[in-house]
């Protein structure tokens, strides 16, 4: 959870904050968790997404994001530490590879850059109904790949 | 900008990802409610990018996880909804709480137990988000063996050790010398090849005693066990066996820590 934090919020001291918000949610909800409705995995690390997300959404936009956005790919690189992480990041990132290049980008700005559908859709200069379906079309293709894999 | 409802549906990528502006977010989430179809395929498009989550995996700095465990033993968890078995974290905790109360200072034991808990929980979720919360065992052994579990977490000299261990991952102890006792539990150990398993041991002047077998880890976390007959001069250790277990140590341990005092 701290790595997806990190990667979307970027300033250290922030994630912090919002890790330890996120972590106590987590705990606070733990019994209410229900195994029918997903994985653990993907229960918390969506908590963990949203608030990252709703913390650079707070935050003053324009000149620093451009910049995170240009870093991000960078980050990416850096982030994965423990072996489990490792693995599962060969993993993921070929089956990023195996997206269209508009679904991949598409993606990754949204999940790691933090960006709206609006907003990827003004960056990559492509209408917005096409990113919609392009980020549906991706994670589905994703969510194949990643379960062939397994 | 107002979408048109049949336009609703094609925003399921972009919520999954959480890219969905604030006007149209709650717009889509009461059609969510509505649409089974949508909830169900909501779930997968989730599995997907927790996997993004995981490729991005990292270790928070320690003194932040310290910071949440003291903030959590402070914090009541909320009571389950009623539905399947509620995870071991919360099981523990729910039977502490409902517990009559012992004789001693009882606020300072159950803030022990908590902060115990929490230590092994946030630890493994800070981490990696991987937590093992299904009750994938039986009920009535699983009742019983959190009850000897929670006994040692509530010992008044219950302490906690964590361990990186040699071939990845970590583990987290908490023992008591008072009830000659420890529970293990590991985080992100490297999964095995068949045929092979984790298997834990005191090692120290009386000789090496097996406390058995891991259980198969659960979203890479393994479920506690408890090795009981700890001597003060005993070493806990991890090593590679063959599924069945062994009766000594095949293997140099991947992990080798000493419990003295």
């Amino acid at each position: 959870m701290f790595g997806v934090v990190r990667t979307v919020v970027r300033d250290p001291s922030q994630a912090e904050e919002v890790l330890q918000e996120v972590l106590l949610e987590v705990w606070r909800g733990a019994s209410r968790f229900k195994p029918g409705r997903g994985s653990a995995l993907a229960w918390m690390t969506t908590i963990a997404h949203r608030r990252a997300i709703d913390r650079v959404r707070a935050e003053n936009r324009s000149a620093e994001r451009q910049l995170r956005a240009a870093r991000h790919a960078v980050a990416y690189d850096e982030v994965a530490e423990t072996v489990e992480a490792r693995l599962d990041r060969e993993r993921v990132r070929r089956c990023l590879g195996s997206l269209t290049r508009l679904q991949c980008e598409s993606v990754t700005l949204a999940y790691y850059g933090g960006y709206t559908f609006r907003e990827v859709a003004a960056l990559l200069g492509v209408p917005e109904g096409t990113v919609k379906t392009r980020m549906r079309d991706g994670l589905i293709r994703l969510r194949d790949c990643l379960g062939a894999d397994q | 900008m107002r979408l048109r409802r049949p336009e609703l549906h094609t925003l399921a990528g972009a919520y999954a990802l959480d890219a969905v502006p604030e006007a149209d977010r709650a717009r889509f989430e009461r059609h969510l409610a509505r649409c089974r179809a949508c909830a169900r395929e909501q779930r997968e498009l989730r599995e997907a990018t927790a996997r993004l989550a995981g490729a991005v995996a990292a270790d928070p700095p320690a003194e932040l996880v310290e910071r949440v465990i003291a903030a959590a033993a402070q914090t009541r968890q909320l009571p389950p909804a009623t539905g399947p078995a509620p995870a071991w974290p919360a099981r523990l905790i729910h039977q502490v709480w409902n517990a009559r109360r012992p004789p001693g200072p009882w606020r300072a034991r159950r803030r022990r137990l908590a902060l115990a808990l929490a230590a092994v929980f946030l630890a493994a979720a800070a981490a990696s988000g991987a937590i093992a919360l299904t009750a994938e065992h039986n009920l009535g052994a699983a009742q019983q063996s959190d009850h000897a579990i929670a006994e040692v977490l509530n010992a008044p000299d219950a302490v906690m050790l964590t361990s990186r261990v040699k071939a990845g991952g970590a583990a987290t102890i908490v023992m008591s010398h008072r009830d000659h006792a420890l529970v293990f539990t590991t985080a992100g150990l490297p999964p095995l090849p068949g045929g092979r398993g984790y298997q834990l041991w005191l090692m120290g002047p009386h000789g090496d005693r097996s406390a058995g077998l891991l259980p198969a880890p659960h979203n890479g976390m393994t479920s506690p066990v408890i090795a009981t007959g700890l001597a003060a001069a005993d070493s806990v250790a991890l090593t590679v066996e063959p599924a069945a277990g062994s009766g000594h140590p095949t293997s140099s341990p991947i992990l080798m820590l000493s419990l003295t005092a």
